[in-house]
């Protein structure tokens, strides 16, 4: 960027999200009584494309890259904008985009649409401002940020006992886990006495008597991390949350909000509590991710296997997929190139699986849409209503199982062989069974829509709508999945040398 | 002045008692005020490491928790009403709509 632009150009992308939530609010207030559904979903489609498009940009300008000056610091050093922020923000701004569109069907008859539109793009203001954070107090005031919005759309179908329940498990879980991590920033404060993490990690390296208190709170942080990111052992709101919520809701809190977990702790662990001086407070956690990213996998695939309703299989393979994630955390080595390869590859894993998990969860919500149930065996025969949207499905389920010729197999690949060869073989080789057990469910969604017979000819008569937007979303959600196929070489590039920043 | 392992004691006393509620009430307020006594807890951390070091973060970030608090409260009843109106009761044990 030139020297005559203010540096607080570079929040642009958050603050874009945060005007698109203050104008939808102000949409609804002139004309509370309207239901102006489309124009809601038309204004925060905008302005998550807008915020999309200026994060492009600055990925492709060099914005706080190495290249042109190093990461941009704004707000005495509380922020920090560079290359893995703004890869992070396309994440969640792509995914907002596709969630708004695909819920303009999906709440066509609902009596109060605005509020939902609010609370998807405010919580993806605060995932983006997640993203930038440079202390652990922008950290918890951002996850706050993201969290507080995320239990009232659970909780969104006010009349509906599932989304209720699904809203309070959710909330309960997600309370007691940032009481937990707000704790351990006062612990890791009351050891090192700053917030800012290159300080902290500074003070880490030469702590002595307060040494086990750090460490608590470094333990009590990765609590708090596990809760974001779904992963063991705080995954239990997981399955219940996302098969309660309205579908676009879960289709955004497994994508973006899983991925926000991650843009956590990625940098909270890389920068504040760099492994070297985590070992002086006696917490190993590339011990503890790798062995989280073990379980969190096996358990996720496991359950997912023996689910017999699509939505809450689709939520274990979410729990799965944060295991091949957490791999990024898990299978560092040290060496500087070895660790960002890792990383780079988790990040490029995160943003495939925005797209394909979106995807899976829009085709979720199409069918709640049309009134089809909830099992696999409710799916038989619906490629002959609707072949679209079934093609897609089958490339979102076929490229989160990782098959060859799907941008899946690609980012997985790229993960697997980064933890090879830093020689977490046994990581590896964990998530390499746990793909080949993934492909067995998946294929039963395929197997089901395209090769069983339905139970009757009259089952598939409520297949009777075409929702545009809804379809608009879940095809383009497929093609963006078919995209990464050739254009995987520029997003595992970035994805690296974002992550070089951080070693 | 009061050594700090004291407040780090009295901190930790209240986290646990905080937690000991949370896992032992049923009723969703009885919920609330545990976590709410947990996020306190940080704060005594907060503002007595604040002193220790004469660094007015740790204060300025105790005032951030607080009005979070509040917020995180003003949305639990709002679930914890939906939970009333449609189950009858604010026992979290009560919804059992999906078991895996």
């Amino acid at each position: 960027m030139s020297e005559h632009v203010p540096l607080w150009t570079a929040l642009l992308p958050v603050l874009i999200l945060g005007v698109t939530g203050l104008a939808l609010l102000l949409v609804d207030t002139i004309r509370p009584n309207a239901r102006s559904n489309t124009t809601l979903s038309v204004v925060s489609a905008l302005g998550a494309l807008a915020s999309l498009a200026v994060t492009v940009w600055f990925v492709a300008e060099g914005t706080g890259d190495v290249s042109t000056g190093g990461a941009i610091y704004l707000f005495a050093d509380a922020i920090k904008v560079d290359t893995l922020a703004l890869f992070f923000t396309a994440i969640f701004a792509s995914v907002t985009a596709l969630v708004v569109v695909a819920a303009h069907d999906y709440f066509d008859d609902h009596d109060s649409p605005a509020a939902f539109y609010s609370l998807t793009v405010f919580a993806a203001t605060g995932m983006a401002l997640l993203a930038v954070a440079n202390s652990l107090a922008v950290v918890f005031v951002a996850l706050e940020m993201v969290s507080l919005p995320s239990y009232a759309l659970v909780a969104y179908l006010k009349k509906n006992r599932g989304s209720v329940e699904a809203g309070l498990k959710y909330f309960l879980i997600g309370a007691l886990s940032s009481a937990i991590f707000v704790f351990g920033i006062s612990l890791v404060y009351a050891a090192t006495g700053s917030l800012i993490f290159s300080d902290v990690a500074a003070e880490i390296e030469s702590l002595e008597g307060l040494a086990g208190v750090a460490g608590i709170g470094i333990a009590m942080i990765i609590g708090g991390v596990a809760f974001k990111t779904a992963s063991v052992p705080f995954h239990f709101w997981a399955p219940e949350a996302y098969e309660g919520a309205p579908a676009p809701v879960s289709a955004f809190l497994s994508s973006a909000s899983k991925a926000a977990g991650f843009v956590v702790a990625f940098r909270v662990f890389t920068e504040a509590f760099p492994i070297g001086a985590s070992l002086v407070a006696d917490v190993n956690w590339v011990l503890a991710f790798g062995v989280l990213a073990a379980v969190t996998m096996t358990v996720g695939n496991f359950a997912a296997a023996v689910q017999e309703n699509v939505k809450r299989m689709l939520a274990y393979s979410s729990i799965g997929h944060a295991g091949y994630a957490l791999i990024g955390l898990g299978a560092l080595s040290g060496s500087a190139a070895g660790d960002s390869a890792v990383m780079g590859a988790a990040m490029a894993h995160l943003l495939v699986y925005g797209f394909m998990n979106t995807g899976a969860f829009l085709f979720v919500a199409m069918a709640e849409r049309w009134g089809v149930g909830r099992t696999f065996e409710d799916y038989a025969g619906l490629a002959r209503r609707a072949p679209i949207a079934c093609t897609a499905m089958a490339v979102f389920m076929f490229s989160l199982a990782g098959l060859p010729p799907f941008a899946g197999f690609f980012s997985k690949y790229v993960l697997f062989m980064g933890a090879i060869d830093n020689g977490f073989v046994w990581l590896a080789a964990v998530g390499a069974i746990n793909s080949v057990i993934s492909l067995y469910y998946y294929s039963r969604v395929v197997k089901a829509m395209f090769l069983d017979d339905p139970e009757s000819s009259s089952t598939l008569d409520t297949v009777d709508s075409r929702p545009t937007a809804l379809y608009a979303a879940v095809v383009f959600a497929a093609v963006a999945t078919l995209l990464l196929l050739p254009g995987f070489g520029p997003v595992i590039e970035t994805a690296e040398a974002a992550a070089s920043a951080l070693f | 002045m009061v050594p700090p392992e004291w407040y780090l004691l009295l901190a930790a006393g209240v986290f646990c008692i905080g937690l000991f509620g949370v896992l032992t009430r049923r009723d969703a307020l009885y919920f609330l005020m545990s976590v709410e006594l947990m996020m306190n807890a940080a704060n005594i951390n907060f503002v007595a490491f604040a002193l220790y070091y004469g660094d007015l973060t740790g204060q300025v970030f105790a005032l951030f928790v607080i009005a979070l608090a509040a917020a995180e409260v003003a949305i639990g009843i709002g679930i914890i009403l939906v939970l009333y109106r449609n189950f009858g009761d604010t026992d979290v044990t009560v919804p059992t709509e999906m078991r895996w």
